[in-house]
């Protein structure tokens, strides 16, 4: 749950971009750096091996200040995609508030697309948060590649649950603030009902995504 | 000043909030002192929120204090005596660069050691698991021996049962004929007795005239009167009918009670003829309402065997041809001894076995007849005792002619 230290005026909310090895979660959060202006926006932390692979994780640290003087801090967060690093990826996932899944479109990545996702499942219980009700999106990136699975098809193999759909091309910088910005729509209404961030902070869920989009 | 990374590691958590102190322990204070000392040309201090002095010197003088920030807020102050303003604001960059290079090694570090700590456990939960699985099967290694011999008992036992089951069931289809075999001389020996208490009362009544010194006359009128000597005749005739109903009974019990003797299956030298006279003495009642028996024995030499387990398969034989047979026919049982084995033969002019059926006849619980009719098991205990005996047992059957089983035995097996 969200990291709240009312005494200290500070909530820090871990969102955590999930997925197989190389579908680009790290160019995510690349492209959010280069395409947000938010109220604050500090250093990215990355941290690749020499092949351009995440090792522990990279880290955008983005910050919001509601009416009341509430500092938000949003910390956001990949997980290294290769099989073997799952420990790491475990420890990444723990007490995250929300979780982007970021698949790739490419028709013959399919496979592992179900792999990741099933880990991921498997790691929300395993670090005890709830599948149920953690706010998730599920972005298929890598749209401008040749061979990708079509829009219709994804669509109809994902409608039936509960999760929010997006299109992007990370690299293009397309989808990339559009999944952003249905997750914090998402971890708001969550995070909402614990803290009480409109009626006491007098922030609202337009007012918390306007500024951590710097719209 | 440095400190142990002992002191700093590992974090609870990697994503956990770092404050000055933790950003700071990483650094040597004391370098980066003089590096900005030398960018600044001029004194310096660094101190934390609460104005302590974390490193340099605390000057006398008001100085303006620069915020320095790390993760988005402002953690310390930088405290200068150089007026410069782009030199100020290079060192408190510099040393943001260094704070953030900080918590990113202390998050790295943090996550790694949680990581190899969690691989550790597993790695550990594995090898336990190892451990437990080898200790299972060394047990098992040690105690196969045993368990074997236990199974082979087990086996044996069952396969005991199994014998017991299809000796009473073949012996059960016997029980009517049987009771007929023995109520028949019970009845004439009953009838014979009932008789001679007759002659018994006519006798004393003789003796008790002359006892009374009744007159001759008197005497020889009732001896004329009972006709003493056909009494006396027919006196012996019954006694002797009545021993030799007796005596076919004991028979048939003595060769009832060779079947009963499975259990107690010790080998015995004996003449195979007698173990199937005895058979077919049992059997006849039985066979006789559809077939005519007939026994060709030739002289077989005496043999180590086990006399109850031949006689059952040769009831088994000879129940199953008397099944084969629907109206009167003919079944033929005979032996043979040649090249020093033993032939039994049984052979009927029954409706034979269907050509599908017959190479699975000796199959365990394979029947053709309807459940409760039959074990399914005759053919099968029959086989396994020829072949423990060292026999063999073999069928030619053609439909609508007959069937023809002969058991092969060693003719001169030494114990």
């Amino acid at each position: 749950m969200a990291d709240y230290d009312e005494d200290a005026k500070k909530m820090t909310l871990k969102l955590v971009y999930y997925g197989p090895a190389l579908s680009g979660k790290t160019t995510n959060l690349v492209s959010l750096h280069d395409l947000l202006s938010p109220e604050l926006k500090g250093e990215m932390m990355v941290l690749e091996t020499q092949n351009d692979r995440t090792l522990f994780f990279d880290m955008l640290p983005l910050g919001v200040t509601a009416p009341s003087g509430l500092l938000i801090k949003l910390k956001l967060f990949t997980v290294p995609g290769q099989v073997a690093h799952d420990s790491t990826r475990k420890a990444v996932l723990s007490r995250a508030d929300g979780v982007v899944f970021v698949a790739d479109s490419q028709t013959n990545q399919s496979i592992n697309n179900a792999e990741s996702f099933e880990n991921l499942a498997e790691n929300i219980s395993r670090v005890g948060l709830d599948v149920e009700s953690l706010p998730l999106v599920i972005q298929f990136n890598k749209r401008d590649m040749k061979a990708i699975t079509t829009e219709e098809e994804i669509n109809m193999r994902w409608e039936k649950t509960p999760w929010p759909v997006l299109f992007a091309s990370a690299l293009q910088k397309r989808g990339v603030i559009e999944t952003f910005k249905e997750l914090l729509c998402r971890v708001y209404r969550h995070v909402d009902q614990d803290v009480s961030l409109s009626s006491i902070h007098g922030l609202t869920e337009e007012m918390f995504v306007n500024k951590a989009l710097g719209e | 000043m440095s400190v142990e990374l002992n002191d700093t590691l590992p974090l609870i958590d990697f994503d956990q909030e770092l404050n000055i102190d933790q950003l700071l322990s990483p650094i040597n204070t004391g370098q980066l002192y003089n590096s900005l000392e030398a960018l600044l040309d001029a004194d310096l201090f660094v101190t934390n929120l609460s104005g302590n002095c974390l490193f340099g010197n605390k000057l006398e003088q008001e100085t303006s204090m620069m915020p320095v920030r790390a993760d988005m807020e402002v953690v310390a102050h930088l405290g200068t005596t150089s007026d410069d303003q782009e030199k100020i604001n290079a060192a408190v960059k510099l040393i943001e660069l260094l704070l953030h290079g900080s918590a990113r090694y202390l998050m790295a570090s943090s996550l790694h050691f949680q990581a190899v700590k969690e691989d550790y456990e597993k790695l550990q939960e594995k090898h336990n698991a190892l451990q437990k699985s080898e200790a299972k099967y060394r047990d098992l290694a040690e105690n196969l021996e045993q368990r074997v011999e236990e199974q082979v008992k087990t086996i044996e036992n069952r396969q005991f049962q199994l014998y017991q089951a299809e000796k009473m069931a073949s012996v059960g289809q016997l029980a009517a004929g049987v009771a007929h075999e023995i109520n028949n001389p019970m009845g004439f020996i009953k009838s014979n007795l009932t008789t001679a208490q007759t002659y018994v009362d006519d006798i004393s009544e003789i003796i008790s005239l002359t006892n009374n010194n009744s007159s001759i006359e008197k005497i020889q009128a009732c001896l004329k009167d009972k006709d003493i000597e056909f009494v006396l005749e027919d006196f012996q005739v019954l006694l002797k009918e009545s021993t030799e109903g007796a005596e076919r009974v004991s028979n048939i019990v003595k060769d009832l009670k060779g079947f009963s003797n499975i259990d107690r299956s010790e080998n015995e030298i004996i003449d195979i003829n007698e173990v199937i006279q005895s058979v077919c003495n049992v059997a006849l009642p039985e066979i006789s309402k559809t077939a005519e028996l007939i026994l060709q024995f030739s002289d077989l030499p005496p043999v180590e065997c086990k006399p109850a387990h031949i006689g059952q398969t040769v009831l088994n034989m000879l129940l199953n041809a008397s099944k084969a047979i629907k109206e009167q026919g003919k079944i033929t049982l005979s032996t043979e001894h040649r090249n020093s084995q033993i032939y039994i033969t049984v052979e009927d002019n029954g409706d034979g076995i269907p050509p599908d059926v017959l190479p699975r006849i000796f199959d365990p619980f394979f029947t053709t007849r309807t459940v409760g009719e039959g074990t399914g098991l005759g053919l099968s205990v029959s086989r396994d005792i020829i072949k423990s005996h060292g026999g063999d047992i073999n069928v030619e059957s053609t439909q609508g002619v007959g069937t023809r089983f002969e058991i092969t035995l060693p003719g001169s097996k030494q114990s």
